[in-house]
């Protein structure tokens, strides 16, 4: 059956046609073209379709659109777009390594969003337990969850600070002779 | 997916009466984490879905102050349990586990009313509600019933719930003092994982802080319904809970339970981690009681 | 000159921000005008006749415009090395993967419903699924023609005299290890669209790890369906994870190239999870015999190792990792008689392909386990015993590998350090170290292990590179724009790296061996040096000085010793195109690494370089419930040099994760031919809050071949994962598990063995 829902995404207030039986997902990618929330599963179980409804991360691939009548929608594509910058949490995963082949990004990011939200001061098992639903298949989560832990210090409105990350990149060990032998890659 | 048409009522009355329009090719909904999976899957084909998540009230969580009786209503999620104080401080047996159910996105999505409705064996939110005590009020064509967690299961994937019903609310009633009670989900992994063996033990002790004078060991995964294994529980009775005692009982637990060999686990491991568990969980029991018994 | 400005530097991946934003497009995000779904349809079973197959209803579906059934492939039309694989199966069926017939339509939904309209009638076979039992005399043959279950591939070896320096060892071991299948489990599933143009030039966009030889496999077969000479065209979108997945053409592929010059229009064919599952390949199932031996002193004296491996009912690159396994078997230490023997066997299970590692991590467990239990068994510490037998530059290996930059007994040193510095063995507590040794400077497994650069300058100081190369995720981008920008004194920034298409990117033999930085940073350095020498004669002119005198960093190039005469890079190349006779500056580069392709008896220098690294993990394991829990992880590498230490850190992060899942949990559990668990519920990936702490340390030893001193580090990561692991749990609590993976079942049972036993 065909309805006509309104929402916001993204901050911008919709109104479109949808079918009873189609996902958010759906929505969002094939009628809306909003391609950043990815499919990695279809069942829940991959978190790469991950979007925060009214504050909540959910699996997009499990929702109906027509569940988000009168709520708020936010995909990875609302992050960046009114500053113009990348928002904190996307630049952290940037900078720290947060981000290899880029498939589970989007979905980890609104992960990580809907908690830093709430707690910008989450600990690394507060963390962990946040993203469980988000598998990642490149980076052995280390520099996802140093991403996730700066982003929230920035978000905290504190100093980053580089030392206190998860993974430790350890020593930068040269062979004799090399002339920069003794010096820690920065 | 197939399609369907999706209704939307905001009674409880008026979902019943939509049932009772379409009958069997109507399904009801909450969550969806579950249903909208089947329905991909061609599991379920219902050419109506009956949403019931705009119905007020079933998304009620509290504890009467007069009564001590808990309210979960059917449409709480396990996101609003596990963030619960109340429930994390006074029900800890819940909070194990309903915290581990899925992901994050799954639990901000299904219900505690969805997981029994669902009644698979593996059903994490059934565990603790039976070793609560816990009865399910059920509304339907002809009228409301209650019926105690531990028999809402047939068989997996059935419950006693007539067409037409709907499960409602869970209540659990004050709790004893001196109980504690606790929930293990053994998996291989630490999240996104359906148990191998579920392990919900829940005690109550006289004044002495060692004499049981009740006791609940119940088992997911242990047989095609959640479990209680009540000659284990029997042992405990009366007795003064020891690790030994503790041991004993998790060997006639795994003596009860009717494991089997699956993709996920072999029998004859789920039932050394019933055995092992049933002291675990109980002797983490007797350090919550322990606990509250020094803050008094 | 070790003054590095970019090189060295934590540059964040080129394509981040963009992947951060939702912007990359991946397959999933391809969507051509006109363009058509297509379904595939699986066996219903293991191994089979089929004897009729009706696609009337199928066609007759609203919106279906093509059925292909195995009666419309060409019959020159095989995939695989081996030729076995027809894209569709006309006859009879190997294994419940085998694609019967495809659909296309409007849209999916549509194909889906058209798949199911298809009615198959099957007549069942004898199937076999242990590949022991297929080489039983009587076992029912998987490919009647093929007469043997047994392919005929030549893996075997023996260098120097094993069986007298059994008779001359003091201590032998010898044991059984089996490995099972895993698999890749990209976030991406895979896809592919394929479309042609009104001259029947094809264009196929694909996630593959390997643009030139899939253009080649298109090509034929373009030839088989009579299009020969006509034009192959691969776009790579953005590709979701690789890990040796993409490393063959698969039936979708090819199914879509078919599909679409039936219907005249673009066809698209994208897996979901079931079929990514059931129907993309995964690491070869292995069972291995192994004896080693060692002197009084603790010298290997010789290494013997018989495998069976399950080729399943078709044969992709799976069949070739035997290979490889020689690598870690002949040259893992220093081991002077080997014996190699593997037989790849036909079953009627799924069939394997590339997955990171190659053949080695199923080898290495074997080795390195064993390696535990002779250390064992000599009453010499597993530490000191691995630095007995270490590689030290300079070693030719049995096998005839050059040894030239070794950092493995740094690695040694440096996991021992990590190790040993956290607080006393708990109860349940042990401690496994375990070595590897891999490709570091490619392979030459293909006639040309090579990789072409194109490189020009615009107005305004910027590069654009096309390289060969692949980036599916691992970093290969900054690779070569660090590189590049490096050589150019330029920022990473300044260089726009161009991977996508084999129309405008030269030839590469693939992502693969763990080659791309070494030999597409190669060919990029190639491609930037003649640049560079091409500019500094042209500033050389304008400044009246040799171009030896002048310095090219920061974007600016200056006199040596009189700065004051300098010019921005951009100015100059303004100058340069527009002066009279102006020219642009452009240059390419083809590197092919000096590595020799094996000879009848393998002996040769595979790889130019080789990497090395240690690994040590700290385990407790819960004698009651025979669960393993990492308490703390150190993967040393000797990674010649670290040309982006963040990058690297990542692919050893994710390695040593998918090690552990490998060694811990993940398993594609497959009953009578048919997956189990195809999906993520069940096949038990870690996921974030299973991460461990895992320390990193980087050993720099300076390759003289690789670009800026730098080796491969792609697949090092979860090559010695398993084997550490085994090693800490024995020596936790005396268990030795040979089975993958080390599941609390198998640790239970052998502790409860054990005390049964005692």
């Amino acid at each position: 059956m065909t309805k006509t829902i309104s929402f916001i995404l993204n901050g911008d207030e919709i109104s479109c046609d949808i079918q009873d039986h189609w996902t958010l997902l759906h929505l969002l990618r094939e009628e809306l073209g909003l391609i950043g929330t990815k499919e990695g599963c279809g069942n829940g179980e991959c978190g790469a379709c991950t979007v925060i409804v009214d504050q909540l991360a959910v699996n997009s691939c499990l929702y109906l659109a027509a569940d988000i009548q009168g709520k708020q929608v936010q995909t990875i594509e609302g992050l960046a777009v009114h500053t113009g910058s990348l928002h904190p949490i996307q630049q952290s995963f940037v900078d720290n390594g947060g981000i290899q082949c880029g498939f589970c990004t989007p979905g980890m990011i609104m992960s990580a969003k809907a908690l830093l939200d709430k707690d910008p001061e989450a600990d690394q098992e507060a963390v962990k337990h946040a993203l469980a639903g988000n598998i990642c298949r490149c980076t052995g989560y280390v520099q996802i969850l140093d991403s996730v832990a700066a982003a929230g210090r920035q978000m905290a409105g504190k100093k980053t600070d580089k030392a206190a990350g998860y993974g430790d990149p350890g020593p930068v060990t040269r062979q004799p002779g090399d002339q920069t032998a003794g010096e820690v890659t920065p | 997916m197939k399609p369907f048409t999706y209704l939307t009522p905001t009674t409880v009355e008026e979902a019943v009466t939509l049932f009772g329009q379409h009958k069997e090719t109507a399904r009801y909904m909450a969550g969806g984490t579950d249903v909208i999976v089947k329905v991909k899957e061609g599991w379920m084909a219902p050419d109506y879905l009956i949403n019931l998540k705009q119905i007020p009230g079933l998304d009620d969580l509290h504890k009467n102050g007069a009564t001590g009786e808990l309210t979960i209503g059917a449409l709480v999620t396990h996101a609003m349990l596990e963030q619960s104080l109340l429930i994390r401080s006074e029900y800890p047996i819940i909070y194990d586990a309903v915290s581990n159910i899925g992901s994050l996105q799954v639990r901000n999505m299904g219900t505690i009313g969805g997981n029994l409705i669902n009644a698979v064996p593996s059903a994490d939110g059934a565990i603790p509600l039976i070793a609560l005590d816990g009865a399910a009020l059920l509304k339907g064509p002809e009228g409301e019933r209650s019926v105690m967690v531990k028999d809402l299961f047939v068989q997996p994937y059935e419950t006693v719930l007539t067409p037409g019903e709907i499960l409602t609310k869970i209540t659990i009633p004050a709790q004893a003092p001196r109980s504690g009670s606790a929930y293990i989900k053994f998996g291989r992994r630490a999240a996104m994982e359906l148990p191998l063996i579920g392990i919900g033990v829940l005690l109550v002790v006289d004044e002495d802080l060692a004499t049981c004078t009740r006791a609940r060991i119940c088992l997911g995964v242990a047989g095609p319904t959640p479990l209680r294994a009540q000659k284990a529980e029997q042992l405990l009775k009366g007795q003064p809970v020891t690790p030994d005692l503790l041991t004993e009982a998790g060997k006639l637990a795994a003596d009860e339970s009717q494991v089997r060999d699956s993709v996920r686990g072999q029998a004859w491991h789920r039932k050394e981690m019933i055995r092992v568990q049933v002291r675990r969980m109980g002797l983490r029991c007797l350090d919550i009681i322990n606990q509250k018994a020094r803050q008094v | 000159m070790k003054d590095y400005t970019v090189v060295g530097q934590r540059v964040p991946k080129l394509d981040a921000a963009q992947k951060a934003m939702g912007r990359a497009e991946y397959i999933q995000d391809v969507r051509l005008p006109g363009m058509l779904y297509g379904k595939i349809l699986y066996s219903s079973h293991a191994h089979a006749k089929i004897t009729a197959m009706d696609i009337s209803r199928a066609l007759a579906l609203p919106g279906v415009h093509a059925v292909l059934t195995g009666k419309d492939i060409p019959s020159k039309m095989r995939m695989g090395f081996y030729k076995d694989n027809p894209p569709l199966k006309a006859a009879k069926v190997c294994c419940f993967r085998d694609e019967i017939a495809a659909v296309a339509a409007v849209s999916e939904e549509v194909a889906k419903k058209a798949v199911r309209l298809i009615e198959v009638e099957y007549e069942p076979l004898p199937a076999v699924f242990d590949p022991e039992a297929a080489m039983e005399k009587d076992a029912p043959l998987v490919h009647e023609a093929h007469k043997s279950n047994v392919l005929k591939l030549p893996w075997k070896l023996h260098y120097g005299d094993v069986d007298a320096a059994e008779k001359a060892s003091a201590f032998v071991v010898e044991d059984r290890f089996t490995t099972t299948w895993v698999t890749h489990c990209c976030l991406s599933t895979s896809g592919a669209v394929a479309l042609f143009d009104a001259s029947d030039n094809l264009t196929v966009y694909s996630n593959t790890q390997i643009p030139s030889l899939a253009q080649k496999d298109f090509q034929e077969t373009l030839g088989a369906m009579g299009l020969k000479g006509k034009r192959v065209r691969v776009i790579k979108p953005v590709i979701g994870g690789g890990f040796g997945s993409k490393l063959d053409t698969y039936a979708y592929e090819h199914i879509a190239i078919l599909l679409a010059h039936k219907c005249r229009k673009p066809v698209k064919i994208l897996f979901d999870r079931k079929e990514e599952f059931e129907a993309t390949s995964t690491r070869q199932p292995t069972v291995i015999y192994i004896r080693q031996g060692c002197d009084e002193e603790g010298h290997l004296t010789f290494r013997d190792i018989r495998m069976v491996l399950d080729n399943g009912g078709r044969t992709s690159w799976g069949a070739t990792t035997p290979s490889v396994m020689m690598m870690p078997i002949t040259s893992l230490y220093r081991v002077p008689n080997v014996r190699y023997d593997a037989k790849c066997v036909y079953t009627n299970n799924t069939y394997a392909q590339a997955m990171r590692g190659y053949g080695n991590p199923q080898a290495t467990f074997a080795i390195e386990s064993c390696m535990d239990m002779l250390a064992q068994k000599a009453g010499i510490d597993p530490v000191t015993f691995r630095r007995i037998n270490r590689n030290e530059p300079g070693d030719e290996t049995p096998q005839g590998f050059k040894i030239t930059s070794c950092g493995l007994g740094q690695c040694i040193d440096a996991v021992e350090k990590e190790l040993t510095a956290d607080s006393p063995l708990a109860d349940g507590e042990g401690i496994g170290y375990a070595s590897l040794i891999h490709v570091g400077g490619g392979a030459r497994i293909y006639k040309s292990d090579g990789c072409g650069a194109i490189l020009k300058m615009d107005d305004f100081g910027k590069v654009d590179i096309f390289t060969g190369g692949t980036d599916m995720g691992q970093g290969l981008d900054n690779m070569i724009a660090q590189i590049v920008a490096e050589e150019l004194g330029l920022l990473a920034e300044d260089i726009n790296v161009v991977h996508s298409d084999t129309d405008v990117c030269p030839w590469d033999v693939g992502a693969h061996a763990s080659r791309s930085t070494f030999v597409a940073g190669n060919a990029a350095l190639g491609a930037a040096k003649k640049a560079r020498q091409t500019l500094l004669a042209f500033a050389a002119t304008l400044f009246e000085t040799a171009p030896e005198d002048l310095v090219m960093k920061n974007r600016m190039v200056w006199v040596k010793n009189d700065p004051e005469k300098s010019m921005p890079v951009d100015k100059l190349l303004r100058k340069a195109h527009f002066s009279p006779g102006g020219t642009m500056l452009m240059a390419d580069y083809f590197y092919d690494p000096p590595n020799e392709n094996m000879g009848k008896d393998f002996r040769c220098n595979l790889s130019v370089t080789y990497s090395f690294g240690v690994h040590g993990v700290r385990v407790h394991v819960d004698r009651e419930t025979g669960k393993v829990q990492v308490k703390n992880y150190v993967a040393a590498h000797d990674v010649g040099r670290a040309i982006n230490p963040m990058l690297l850190e990542g692919q050893v992060y994710g390695g040593v994760i998918m090690g552990l899942g490998y060694a811990l949990s993940e398993e594609v559990m497959i009953k009578d031919g048919q997956i189990k668990n195809p999906n993520f519920r069940d096949y038990k990936l870690f996921t974030a809050k299973d991460a461990v702490p895992i320390t990193a340390p980087v050993i720099e030893t300076d390759d003289p071949d690789g670009p800026f001193g730098a080796k491969g580090i792609g697949e090092p990561g979860c090559v010695p994962t398993a084997p550490a692991v085994a090693n800490a749990i024995c020596n936790a609590v005396g268990v030795r598990i040979k089975d993958l993976p080390i599941t609390p079942e198998k640790v239970l049972a052998a502790i409860q063995a054990q005390s049964k036993g005692s």
